[in-house]
């Protein structure tokens, strides 16, 4: 039996149905992001004067938005995945990572047209493009491994106590201002750094604008940190979801 | 060759009452439930095995562990080749995308590979007769249309193992009628087929075996006209522990009903009839002695194994009925079939009067086809007169009550 297939035509359908009846379309992929950066080039650069590394804060928020909005995009959709198609679940077998993975793939679609964007910026604001940039196609499989080990864990959870898709948002806010989407990781000081690290946004940031905005390789310490525990829950995350799946069409 | 071992599997469902933290602490917030008791059988490659039951009896829950949709609590299930399970019609369809993309949808959902679809897309859709609309979206789709998909859809994938739950009991007699041709086709290629239906008469027709399931136990298993015929005595009787071994009351029997037969006004013996005319039923039987104080019973049921109607001697005759040695019948007669033009099955029993059960219960391919004939609104017709009465309206109670 091929789900291969079944994993492809569901995300197109993700895809597709997504923006369907909306009047701006995939545009609104790009105009997320964006309208973030606004706001906070406007909030925390103008009025708080928040530090940017020496880039234009607009592009040292957009490299940190599109990854962000992509993980917080896939979690929150994936978490309520299983829930939604109670329909499918008690009435077909198919592997069930299958329906958070959709939405995963959606919002990694999603990426692809911010990164279009986000090209655009960077000649904007003149900034050099090195051969590092190439370090984007790791930095995505793991920010894409992250997400999966959240969203498996969480969808999972979700199933049997529905608490998780009540807590979601404020827990997504709350990793917002932990990660450094808003302020560079320099900031953190140096004592709270392992323990900040170990939110793997934190490093697959860092990265980013590492690659993009200062054309060098990522910074060793935080890019392992998130690579370390993305090792480590990805396999435990999997693991708990198949344990749930096997009588997951009993409880959901 | 087995293609399905299902060896001594339960199933348990907990049943939670209460909300949140508080069920924790009270004692019997969680209760179990055993949908399926210690069940084994086993299904031959190529074999069609019918589950029949009450509903809640475990057959469902049997699809469900079958085709991976939930995992047994104990025991074991293999299956060899590829599983397809139909166990509800358009599982699986968007109402916002147009029937093809629903069929690339449900296809997929199947299991089925995109390059199966593309190439059986024609004939799934000239299947459903649906081709006008298929780029319309299903949410438009009369229901006769949507599960006609649906069906379409499932029929045409190839799976070694087919699975189906009461989707026959959807569409109009014709679509009926195409999905058991599609289902003969596909048994005939081969495919091992599992069915759950309370047709009991499709479940005749298509089936090899057939299995009983009781409260999540399986308690017969056998050839269709025996355990239909035993599940048939089921129901009219009540309970369920009298046929838990249906060949004892026929080993022990002093009396059996042979066959039963029906004949018009003129004691021709007919196979049809037409509501609204007269008809006669008679139990044709043989005592090995004879039999005191009997009573022998007609049942007429539905195609979904209902006692639509029941005929006895007692109310026949008013009194007791002593059947001699030998053989002999008894006739029913009815001065007007009530019954509305339709397909029915027909059982008997001869018992005494004082014994809960039956001596012989006899459930056989009888078949009463009735007609069309005096046009009947409603479930039944039932002989009737009319007449005006003069001044016969409501009286005049004055100042009320």
């Amino acid at each position: 039996m091929s789900y291969g297939d079944l994993l492809r035509t569901l995300s197109r359908h993700r895809i597709n149905v997504r923006y369907r009846q909306t009047l701006l379309g995939v545009a609104w992929a790009v105009l997320q992001p964006l309208l973030l950066m606004l706001i906070f080039a406007v909030v925390f650069s103008r009025l708080a004067r928040i530090p940017s590394e020496g880039a234009p804060y607009p592009l040292f928020a957009y490299a940190a938005l599109l990854p962000w909005t992509c993980f917080s995009t896939a979690v929150t959709n994936a978490t309520g995945s299983l829930v939604t198609h109670t329909q499918l679940i008690t009435k077909v077998y198919f592997p069930r990572e299958i329906l958070p993975i959709t939405y995963i793939v959606a919002a990694l679609f999603d990426f692809t047209l911010g990164l279009a964007a986000l090209a655009g910026l960077i000649t904007w604001y003149d900034v050099p493009i090195t051969l590092a940039a190439l370090w984007l196609i790791p930095l995505v499989a793991l920010l894409a491994a992250w997400i999966l080990a959240v969203s498996l864990a969480l969808s999972a959870l979700q199933v049997r106590w529905r608490d998780v898709g009540v807590a979601l948002p404020i827990g997504v806010q709350i990793l917002l201002f932990v990660s450094p989407v808003i302020y560079p990781l320099d900031v953190v000081p140096a004592s709270w750094r392992a323990v900040y690290l170990l939110n793997p946004m934190a490093g697959i940031i860092h990265s980013f604008r590492d690659v993009l905005l200062r054309g060098q390789i990522p910074d060793a310490v935080p890019f392992a940190f998130a690579v370390g525990v993305t090792a480590a829950a990805l396999p435990l995350a999997y693991v708990y979801f198949k344990r749930i799946e096997a009588t997951m069409a009993d409880v959901v | 060759m087995l293609a399905v071992v299902f060896h001594d599997v339960s199933k348990c469902y907990r049943i939670r009452q209460g909300v949140g933290l508080l069920r924790r602490l009270r004692p019997g917030g969680v209760k179990d439930f055993w949908a399926v008791k210690d069940v084994t059988f086993e299904v031959g490659r190529g074999e069609t095995l019918g589950l029949i039951g009450h509903n809640g009896a475990g057959k469902s829950t049997i699809l469900k562990l079958l085709s991976r949709i939930t995992a047994p609590t104990t025991g074991e299930i293999r299956l060899s080749g590829r599983v397809a399970a139909l166990i509800e019609v358009g599982s699986g369809f968007h109402p916002e995308l147009t029937g093809r993309e629903n069929v690339y949808l449900s296809g997929s959902l199947l299991g089925m590979r995109r390059r199966e679809i593309q190439a059986k897309f024609d004939r799934i859709v000239e299947f459903a007769g649906v081709s006008e609309f298929i780029d319309m979206p299903v949410k438009w789709y009369s229901s006769g249309m949507y599960v006609r998909l649906g069906f379409a859809v499932a029929a045409h994938l190839e799976p070694d193992i087919l699975l189906v739950d009461e989707v026959l009991a959807v569409g109009d007699a014709a679509f009926q009628r195409q999905c058991i041709d599609r289902l003969n086709e596909l048994r005939r290629a081969g495919t091992t087929m599992l069915f759950i239906s309370h047709d009991l008469m499709s479940i005749e027709r298509l089936c090899d075996r057939v299995a009983l399931m009781n409260h999540g136990q399986l308690i017969a298993s056998g050839p269709p006209s025996e355990v239909v015929g035993t599940y048939q005595q089921m129901v009219a009787t009540g309970h369920a522990a009298a046929v838990a071994d249906a060949s004892r009351v026929a080993a022990d029997a002093r009396a059996r009903v042979e066959s039963i037969t029906f004949h018009d006004q003129s004691a021709a013996m007919v196979i049809n009839a037409s509501t609204g005319t007269p008809l006669s039923a008679r139990v044709h039987y043989r005592a090995d002695a004879p039999v005191s104080d009997a009573v022998v019973e007609v049942f007429y049921y539905s195609r979904d194994g209902r006692v639509l109607h029941c005929q006895q001697s007692t109310a026949l005759t008013g009194g007791a009925l002593d059947l001699p040695a030998g053989s002999g019948a008894v006739e029913f007669t009815m001065p007007w079939l009530g019954l509305q033009p339709g397909i029915y099955s027909v059982g008997a029993t001869i018992r005494q009067r004082t014994a809960a059960e039956a001596i012989d219960w006899f459930y056989g391919r009888t078949m009463l086809y009735v007609e069309p004939g005096k046009p009947v609104r409603g479930h039944f017709s039932t002989p009737h007169d009319w007449r005006i009465v003069a001044g016969d309206g409501p009286e005049d109670h004055g100042a009320g009550v």
